[in-house]
């Protein structure tokens, strides 16, 4: 006897009845491997995305420290680093800014910094080292490039800026390249780290508290030691230093909204996961309860040997523990591996390298919220198992047992299709999972493709571009300093060149000029009229100084204008009927420099509106000294209005006019050219893509180009990502009810092979058979596909109509993707019986019948 | 030696169904067993035994009337109480052996016994594994087994938990006449040597007279006693 061990029944029992159920095994880990695969790619790419967004916030922000003070004494950012709350503090001064030609549009600090500063402003030389003598100075590969100097320590750069920003007397200094880092594009400027030595012989050793004086504006990042309730730690930090006084500033990355922001950006992956348990529970409660179901006859004989409720359950769950232990595990490898492919598709939009969180809290949860599911679905199945009472287990078979009915209520033929029906609703419940698991998934490939299907790449591009290509002056789109108009970027060469090169078709250009500008009477009038205390007080809770602004030049009728100057591409496409708010447009006429188009605001297209805040069409208004009509309002179309202000310009309210280049040219001779539109056909782009390369790599590295082809391509990517996601998780959810139909289906063949075999017995043939479990398929499948087109017009024609309402979208109704699954489930349904019903044939009708 | 009643039941009754197909599988059934007799219960198909061993042992519940077993009410426990009190009190053996296919002899003799979680009196199931010439079988699955050793486990796991009451229901039906009066005699030898109650379903005349009572039902009532 080696029995010596205790012998534990349950645990036995489940371990041997796990091994005697291969079959079934096999689909129910599929099925659990399946969910948790969906779980797990949801919660990296949830993970993954709220990980890149705080990272991609504190790379706009420039810092990670939680605050940041300026205008302080350095003896003060002791006491504030005395602070047992403070973790580290990060110390600059700066001097002002690099103003090299070769550096217009972008922005670049000198200053000197501490490591701390540095480091936490992801700006600590990856090669080589902060500076330390008079001459050295740190720079990022940005800065470099643009300067065209080598990535190589020990080369010279030279940069002059300004230590009075109100003069013109430019400082010179060139430094030793000491140590550089890579540059980082989402940043607002970037930082070119000189001495401690270079800072105080430059400032004089005087340091400023003025926010106002930069040269010598010496500033603090403070490192608390926890993210929460920065802003009361940092008021505790300075009342106990004794500097309440001071100003702080919270990192943007660390902000409430910071936070909403993340957890709106996951809402979809959170109803993915609502998805993902719904589609997890249809199925792995239908194996559950099929196979309980199937072995009510064991847990009844369990029962009359003394096995109780609590102990049949055990060993329902013990099982599904099991499968759980082996399918967990690999759907959340598979699930991993693929939000480590979904990842970077999905943080394609975002700037900066994508990360794959690889957090415990991936694993973990998936396999917890897994695990749930399987234990949710268990729940129903393992009562039945533990309420099977002794004696009625004798008597269970596959059809539902408590079934009120007791008589058919017509006695018609017994024809194959009606018994086929009859057989469908023989197990109700069964029959409507399968039928919802398959709906679901089915659904929502459908909504999915059709809200991916309403984005519409043409209304997003009309938004952001015009022509093949627009090239526009380093300063026109520089938010920090403004516009230049007397920019150099655009030069005459250039455009001469780029306008000769083969496959140009057409071409337009865009000046700009903002004076100031007296407002007159109907002008006011027809502000006051259109923005009324409603919208004033709307747009003050979100712009309170673009609406203090217009309230101040309602009152004094002082504004300020700005002249667009533009022929050819821009010019065509804002006079399209459909732009032309009021009057209408007549080329010649305009042509001949006696009217101005004045742009409304950015209203609703089509809508009619009583009155447009600009000067009435036929009135007149005089602009820099010179009298024109109003000949039509037109929309302010964003490739051609939406830019930044001139530099210069004030921050009064503003209207925009415009006017023939002729026209403008004569008034402002000076001015340069602001953007260049070029239209190339297809043939040629490319062409012309190198041109523009070659002369950037050589020439200009800032000149500022946008492409209608890269912008499509990027427009693709984005929008790929989210397709992806949707179709994936909507895949693997009709995948999975597809698996739960063709289990569903052998199962319910297999279960009645005793029953086939009587029937056999009886007189029906092999065809007549075969021909009831095909009718079974069909109806099955019909039924799905009933519910499905039924649904999914709905949803789709409803739900996914009102989602994409807005947004660069076109609405088109289409159930493309469950007509392709028609044929394919049509398919299944004449497959599996075919299949199952081969299998039935290998044993003769009297075996069949004496199997229990 | 004083009549001890060990079984009682009072006005049993089993309806299934209503109205015109109600079927009366008992029918206000009165009986009182005696501590370590041996009684059989013989009846044409239908007649109602097997419902009233099944109600016996309390894998039934009666639709109407009272089962007392020793001093303990049936009806008064819930069906987790019953089922721990029938594993504890009675040894089952049913015409199908209920054996558990995935457990080995020596398993399913002390299956029930541990799911009590009590340890099994070793010494006490060797003697009857030996009794019932079951030694070298221990380790078999019951698919490797006839039907006579098969019948053989049954009775052993019946007795392993030294139960007061074995409730037979026709434990012969599928065994040739050499092998039902091996079993016969070893269940009655084994009843005597640990001093326990046997009611038996049986349809053999030859089994019915070896015990010292025989009960006989028609249409769910005691016709004759």
């Amino acid at each position: 006897m080696k029995k010596e061990k205790i012998f534990r029944p349950i645990p036995v029992l489940t371990t041997r009845m796990f091994r005697t159920n291969r079959g079934r095994n096999v689909v129910a880990v599929l099925a659990i491997m399946l969910t948790t695969m969906m779980f797990s790619t949801l919660f990296t790419l949830t993970q993954s995305l709220s990980r890149n967004l705080v990272e991609m916030t504190f790379r706009q922000t420039g810092y990670d420290a939680q605050a940041s003070i300026r205008g302080l004494t350095e003896a003060q950012a002791d006491t504030i680093a005395a602070s047992p709350q403070v973790a580290e503090i990060g110390q600059s001064i700066v001097l002002g800014q690099a103003e090299n030609d070769a550096l217009t549009g972008q922005s670049v600090e000198i200053r000197w910094a501490d490591e701390s500063y540095a480091t936490h402003s992801f700006a600590y030389p990856s090669t080589g080292r902060l500076p330390e003598i008079a001459d050295e100075i740190a720079l990022d590969t940005l800065v470099l490039d643009r300067l065209g100097i080598p990535h190589e320590l020990g080369q010279t750069v030279t940069l002059s800026w300004r230590k009075d920003l109100s003069r013109d007397e430019v400082t010179t200094t060139s430094f030793t390249l000491c140590g550089f880092w890579e540059g980082n594009r989402s940043s607002y400027a970037s930082m070119a780290w000189v001495s401690r030595a270079y800072a105080d012989e430059m400032t004089g050793g005087v340091l400023s508290s003025d926010e106002n004086q930069i040269l010598g504006l010496y500033m603090i990042q403070v490192n608390l030691l926890t993210d929460q309730d920065i802003e009361g730690s940092m008021d505790r930090i300075l009342a106990d230093a004794g500097l309440s006084h001071l100003e702080y500033s919270v990192n943007l990355a660390y902000s409430p909204e910071m936070g909403a922001m993340a957890a709106q950006e996951s809402l979809p992956m959170y109803l993915g996961m609502v998805l993902v348990f719904v589609a997890g529970y249809l199925i792995i409660y239908n194996i559950f309860q099929i196979s309980v179901t199937a072995d009510v006859q064991f847990y009844g004989k369990l029962k009359t040997l003394g096995t109780t409720t609590k102990q049949i359950k055990k060993l329902v769950y013990g099982q599904a523990n099991r499968l759980c232990i082996l399918g967990i595990p690999i759907g959340l490898i598979l699930g991993w591996l693929s939000g480590f492919v979904l990842v970077p598709v999905f943080m394609g939009a975002m700037e900066g390298e994508a990360v794959v969180s690889a957090s415990p809290v991936i694993f973990v949860g998936s396999a917890l919220f897994a695990w749930a599911t399987v234990l949710i679905s268990c729940l129903r199945p393992a009562r039945l198992a533990g309420k099977v009472s002794p004696i009625e287990a004798l008597r269970m078979s596959d059809a539902d047992t408590d079934s009120k009915k007791k008589q058919k209520r017509h006695l018609g033929t017994a024809s194959l299709p009606a018994m086929a029906w009859a057989n469908l609703w023989r197990n109700k419940k069964r029959t409507v999972t399968v039928i919802c698991s398959l709906t679901l998934g089915l659904v929502l490939l459908s909504c999915f493709y059709a809200k991916n299907a309403a984005l519409d790449m043409e209304k997003y591009l009309a938004d952001l571009i015009l022509a093949d290509f627009e090239l526009s002056d380093a300063t026109s789109e520089d938010y920090i300093n403004n516009y230049d108009p007397h920019g150099t970027t655009l030069t005459d060469a250039l455009v001469s060149q780029l306008e000769s090169q083969e496959g140009v078709e057409a071409s337009g250009h865009l000046y700009s000029a903002q004076i100031q500008w007296q407002m007159d009477e109907g002008t006011l009038q027809n502000l006051a009229a259109f923005y009324t205390e409603d919208k004033l007080t709307d747009w003050e809770s979100y712009d309170p100084q673009g609406a203090q602004a217009l309230r101040s030049a309602l009152v004094a009728g002082d504004g300020s204008a700005i002249l667009y100057g533009l022929d050819g591409i821009p010019l065509d496409a804002i006079t399209q009927n459909q732009y032309v708010l009021e009057g209408s447009f007549d080329a010649a006429e305009f042509a001949s420099g006696n009217y101005v188009l004045a742009v409304g605001p950015s209203v609703e297209l089509g809508a009619e509106y009583p009155v447009l805040p600009v000067p009435s069409v036929g009135s007149t208004v005089e602009l820099n000294g010179r009298t024109y009509t109003v000949m039509a309002v037109v929309y302010p179309l964003n490739p051609v209005t939406q830019l930044t202000v001139q530099r210069g310009g004030g921050d009064k309210f503003s209207l925009s006019f415009i006017i023939p280049t002729d026209t403008f040219r004569q008034q402002w001779p000076d001015h340069t050219l602001r953007k260049l539109f070029l239209y190339v056909d297809d043939a040629h782009i490319h062409r012309v893509q190198a041109f523009l390369d070659d002369y950037m790599a050589d020439t200009d590295p800032s000149l500022p180009v946008a492409s209608r082809q890269t912008m499509a391509s990027q427009y693709q990517a984005q929008t790929r990502s989210s397709a992806v996601m949707g179709n994936a998780i909507s895949i693997i959810i009709a995948l999975v009810g597809v698996l739960n139909f063709v289990n569903s289906m052998v199962t319910a063949i297999l279960s009645r092979k005793r029953e086939f075999a009587v029937i056999q017995s009886v007189g029906m043939t092999k065809r007549q058979l075969s021909r009831m479990l095909t009718a079974e398929g069909l109806y099955y499948a019909a039924l799905t596909l009933a519910a499905s087109y039924l649904i999914s017009a709905l949803t789709v024609g409803i739900v996914v109509r009102a989602m994409v309402e807005g947004g660069f979208t076109t609405f088109r109704f289409t159930l493309l993707p469950l007509m392709v699954c028609t044929p394919l489930l049509l398919l299944f349904a004449l497959l599996i019986p075919y299949l199952c019903f081969r299998n039935l044939e290998q044993h003769s009708i009297v075996e069949r019948l004496r199997m229990e | 030696m004083t009549r001890e009643i060990i079984l009682q039941a009072r006005g049993l009754k089993k309806y299934y169904g209503r109205g015109e197909t109600q079927v009366r599988a008992l029918d206000g059934v009165d009986l009182d067993i005696e501590r370590s007799k041996f009684t059989a219960i013989i009846g044409t198909s239908g007649s109602g035994k097997s419902t009233l061993l099944n109600m016996l042992g309390g894998l039934d519940t009666p639709s109407a009337g009272s089962i007392k077993v020793g001093n303990t009410e049936l009806a008064s426990l819930n069906s987790e109480q019953a089922t721990i009190f029938r594993r504890k009190q009675i040894g089952f053996v049913f015409q199908n052996y209920n054996l558990v296919p995935v457990l080995n002899v020596w398993e399913n003799i002390i299956f029930p016994i541990s799911l009590d979680g009590r340890k099994p009196d070793k010494k006490f199931i060797l003697q009857i594994v030996s009794l019932l010439g079951l030694e070298k079988k221990l380790e078999s699955l019951p698919g490797s087994l006839s039907g006579g050793q098969q019948q053989r486990v049954a009775i052993a796991r019946a007795l392993a938990s030294k139960p007061s009451i074995i409730l037979a229901d026709e434990p012969t039906g599928n065994l040739d006449s050499k092998t039902s009066d091996d079993v016969i005699g070893l269940l009655k030898m084994t009843s005597q040597e640990f001093d326990q109650t046997i009611v038996m379903i049986t349809h053999n005349p030859e089994i019915a007279a070896m015990a010292d009572r025989v009960i006989r039902i028609e249409d769910g009532q005691i016709v004759m006693q």
